[in-house]
């Protein structure tokens, strides 16, 4: 991995490190057990494996029922992310160049307090192998950089980044995801948003029309509807630490999750998402699964053991964010489908609302309902005209009633594939990365208020 | 798994120092076990260990800083992070990394350690997760949550001569007890496996789970409450990430002014890395000594932690607060130690006339930093007090609060306090504490 910052015209930070090991999962006497170690020589994988036994062994002491996973076929074959240019093939100059030049160009800006300018390159080799025969090789390489300018004054903190907030905007992709986000060419932009927004009147507050730009729906999507589809949620998994979930099983084919403009999927097979790959880790092949589907929940994202609770086959959503850790069942990439409407279209058909960009805060409780949401940009919105910038704004309510509200969804030209870096879940806590495409769209009568 | 002895993890960490031959260099040698035991629906359904080495070398020369890491062992190990240190720093532009420290001549200790973590087994940690199992099968309900032990071997060498080394451990079982229509929790944390105490965990859960079915909706507003230490750790752990760091004061972030009152005379926090009670641990990733430092006495604001970097910049000794080198979030209070009261839980909702027990939050974050602003959900036990008692349970709710404002307004403070993990696990130790207005947003 290589993670280059720069801070204040300062180059902060260059970073290369390697990560080697390996993890062994078993089911003995019924039961989970699995061991990890950072070395691949095969006395000590034989020594985690003889671990991992025992624990499970440890784990059949406390247990109501066998473990059962659904059948899966024993995969064999090799999955690359496809590139253009690799990014480990570009010099280090290079990558540096393109932060300095954009930390100069927020600098032209008068009243920033920090300029942060970040890059970040992974490429991971993964082997899989199963006791079933399975024996699955990958490379996935993954390319993220993004912008951060904060300004300050005596009362307010003022934050824009660019492309997205949590530091970096990520694909799977080649450094042609970089020169595509035009970093240097936003710097200054994002860096005079910054200051305009310490003096910027607070958010208007009240039930008004949201439109949300494609990286807060991405957000969206990911916290109102992503988590509350992994099923190992639902069966009570992560009761204890991340939470559970309201689409229980009785709802699925039934509730109406939102309105006949929203269509969502768990698609491992889209380009560049952080969640596209071959196979997951169980080996089941990377699928598309439907989960909302005109408004109507429809499915899950689950494991071989979570599916066969259902009577159903693997979704195909089982991922570890490194060899020391267990797969679950994690989004893949949860995307809102395009609609036909546009961002222009949207506002020009408003008559009192905000447009709201790049996510600043984030909460939701444990079943998924009950959300508020804060941006770091709202474009305050009157008879079909963007009219002024506005601070601090909050969105919140219940995931259900806002889905429903939707109204408009912009169509396949604007629709982008986000990269969501900091997806955390699970004991051990693991960090993983997950995908989400999505457009700018439209929610009626939402409550809207600044922050006080 | 055996990991290295003291001896074996400094000469493996001075083997990777003197591996570069030139400039300031600093090698951080981390071994680690984890091993953590799930369960969930009255069953262990994950259960997992974890062993791993890592090396992070930075190097700095001739206005030029690198910083390499690898994690896992083969036979080139130290090698290869040296190779990668050197080709990080020879492409770096110009850097004005700050000097690393010398020696201060700091012990080694306190240190939380317990040979009784370092050596649990599978079969204990699933013995502890039983007790709880069984408690919530005599309650009728399902138990949900985790046990863990873990090891850390941290060694620190620098080319100024520091060299520390320490070794850790920490015990933590941590549950959720589910009925039919409402849940209640409980954790423990402790050095020693030993001294987890998981019945009295397992009987705190399964009766806050048994009180707290059938809650019913109550309106939103500003409500006195009585916040349990579980959700107090929340407000301490907040503070401390948007404004205890000297880099958040000098970049304007903070909401701290210096000598100024800003909360009640009740409120004194500390970060103490020696207190006993709060994992002990004697230096920071610069392998500087770590001192105690007061945030905040009796409602003024009193002081910041400092790694060398911003301690730099203010010309004042590094408080022994940093995280690894180099990083954008500056130094962190991660042993805080806010001080108790005279009160009993009992006695602070007994001088409530109308409000809420909270027993935890979840998922707080922040919605304006420099006014201390976060908002986030309770969960597993928010109860009704009137006219002093508890009387019913209440469905959770979501607050937006100014940490700053409710800690201005304490009217009680407990002599009991817990030790709890923050988000980030950092450790606090907390009492219960009777505020004078929360707001309940929805």
């Amino acid at each position: 991995m290589q993670s280059l910052t720069v801070k204040n015209g300062d180059v902060l930070d260059v970073e290369l490190s390697e990560d080697v090991g390996a993890g062994v999962r078993v089911i003995v006497d019924g039961a989970w057990g699995f061991s990890s170690i950072g070395r691949l020589d095969g006395e000590s994988v034989d020594r985690a494996a003889a671990e991992a036994v025992r624990i499970a062994r440890a784990s059949a002491r406390v247990q109501r029922e066998p473990v059962r996973l659904a059948q899966v076929e024993p995969a064999h074959g090799e999955y690359v992310t496809p590139v253009q240019r690799d990014p480990f093939e570009v010099s280090l100059d290079d990558k540096m160049d393109v932060l300095v030049g954009a930390d100069a160009a927020m600098a032209r800006v008068r009243g920033l307090t920090v300029r942060e300018a970040t890059l970040e390159f992974v490429k991971e080799r993964r082997h899989f192998a199963s006791s079933e025969g399975a024996s699955i090789t990958q490379t996935i390489i993954e390319s993220g950089g993004g912008l951060d300018a904060t300004a300050t004054s005596d009362d307010e903190v003022q934050t824009r980044s660019f492309p997205n907030s949590f530091g970096r905007h990520q694909v799977c992709a080649g450094w042609e995801a970089i020169e595509a986000m035009e970093l240097v060419a936003n710097a200054e932009r994002i860096g005079g948003e910054a200051v305009a927004l310490l003096s910027a009147p607070r958010c208007p507050s009240g039930l008004m029309t949201v439109i949300l730009d494609g990286t807060q729906a991405a957000l969206q999507v990911h916290e109102s509807c992503g988590h509350p589809t992994e099923l190992d949620r639902v069966l009570g998994f992560e009761a204890a630490y991340a939470g559970t979930s309201f689409l229980t099983p009785d709802l699925r084919r039934t509730f109406r999750y939102g309105s006949e403009s929203v269509t969502l999927t768990a698609d491992a097979t889209r380009p560049t998402g952080l969640g596209t790959f071959g196979w997951d880790d169980e080996g089941v092949p990377a699928q598309r699964t439907v989960l909302v589907d005109r408004g109507l929940f429809t499915g899950y994202m689950s494991s071989r053991e979570t599916a066969s609770v259902l009577g159903e086959a693997s979704s195909g959503t089982m991922r570890a964010d490194s060899w020391c850790r267990i797969p679950l069942i994690r989004m893949t990439n949860v995307n809102l489908e395009p609609g036909a409407s546009s961002l222009e279209e949207m506002i020009a058909t408003t008559r009192h609302g905000v447009f709201l960009e790049t996510n600043r805060s984030w909460s939701i409780d444990d079943r998924r309902l009950n959300f508020q949401f804060g941006t770091q940009n709202a474009w305050e919105i009157e008879d079909g005209k963007r009219l002024r910038l506005v601070r601090n704004a909050l969105y919140s309510g219940r995931t259900p009633e806002f889905w429903r509200s939707c109204d408009a969804v912009g169509g396949p030209g604007e629709w982008r594939m986000w990269g969501v870096v900091n997806c955390g879940k699970g004991e051990p806590s693991q960090a993983m990365h997950v995908g989400h495409g999505a457009a700018p769209c439209r929610f009626q009568n939402v409550h809207v208020e600044p922050a006080r | 798994m055996s990991g290295r002895t003291r001896d074996e993890l400094m000469a493996l960490a001075t083997a990777t120092l003197d591996h570069v031959a030139r400039g300031q260099r600093e090698v951080v040698a981390t071994e680690h076990e984890q091993q953590l035991t799930r369960f969930a629906n009255n069953t262990i359904h994950q259960n997992v260990a974890e062993s791993s080495l890592q090396l992070r070398l930075r190097v700095i020369h001739e206005g030029k800083a690198g910083v390499a890491q690898v994690r896992g062992e083969s036979p080139d190990t130290v090698a290869r992070v040296a190779a990668l240190a050197e080709q990080a720093r020879a492409l770096h532009g110009a850097s004005h990394a700050a000097p690393l420290p010398g020696p201060d001549g700091g012990a080694d200790g306190p240190v939380a350690y317990s040979a009784a973590t370092k050596g649990a087994s599978p079969e204990l940690r699933a013995d502890l997760a039983a007790v709880v199992v069984r408690e919530a099968e005599r309650g009728g309900v399902l138990a949900f949550g985790s046990v863990s032990t873990s090891t850390t071997r941290t060694a620190i060498v620098n080319s100024e001569g520091v060299a520390r080394f320490a070794e850790s451990t920490e015990a933590d079982l941590i549950t959720v007890v589910r009925g039919d229509d409402g849940a209640g929790y409980a954790a423990r944390h402790a050095v020693s496996v030993d001294d987890v105490d998981a019945p009295g965990a397992a009987a705190e859960a399964v009766d806050t789970c048994l009180r707290n079915q059938a809650a019913t909706s109550i309106e939103p507003g500003t409500y006195e409450v009585v916040l349990a230490p579980y959700a107090v750790i929340d407000l301490l752990d907040h503070l401390g990430w948007v404004g205890f760091g000297a880099l958040a004061k000098q970049e304007h972030r903070s909401f701290m002014r210096l000598d100024e009152r800003m909360m009640s005379p009740s409120v004194t926090i500390v970060d103490d890395a020696h207190d006993g009670l709060v994992f002990p641990f004697p230096f920071d990733y610069e392998g500087v000594s770590t001192r105690r430092v007061k945030l905040i006495d009796q409602g003024v604001c009193a002081g910041f932690v400092y790694d060398t970097p911003t301690a730099l910049r203010d010309e004042v000794p590094s408080t022994g607060h940093s995280l690894p080198q180099p990083n954008t979030l500056g130094p962190y209070a991660r042993h805080l130690v806010m001080s108790d009261g005279d009160a009993t839980p009992d006695g602070l909702i007994g001088s409530v006339k109308r409000g809420l027990y909270v027993t935890r939050l979840w998922y707080v974050r922040d919605v304006h930093p420099l006014r201390t602003i976060i908002t986030g959900m309770t969960r597993e036990g928010t109860f009704l007090v009137e006219d002093g008692k508890i009387s019913q349970p209440v469905r959770d709710m979501r607050f937006t609060q100014s940490i700053v404002d409710a800690l201005a307004d304490v009217r009680g403070v407990s002599s009991e306090r817990r030790l709890a993990l923050g988000e980030d696990a950092s450790a606090v130790l907390a009492p219960w504490l009777h505020l004078g207005r929360f707001t309940f947003t929805s």
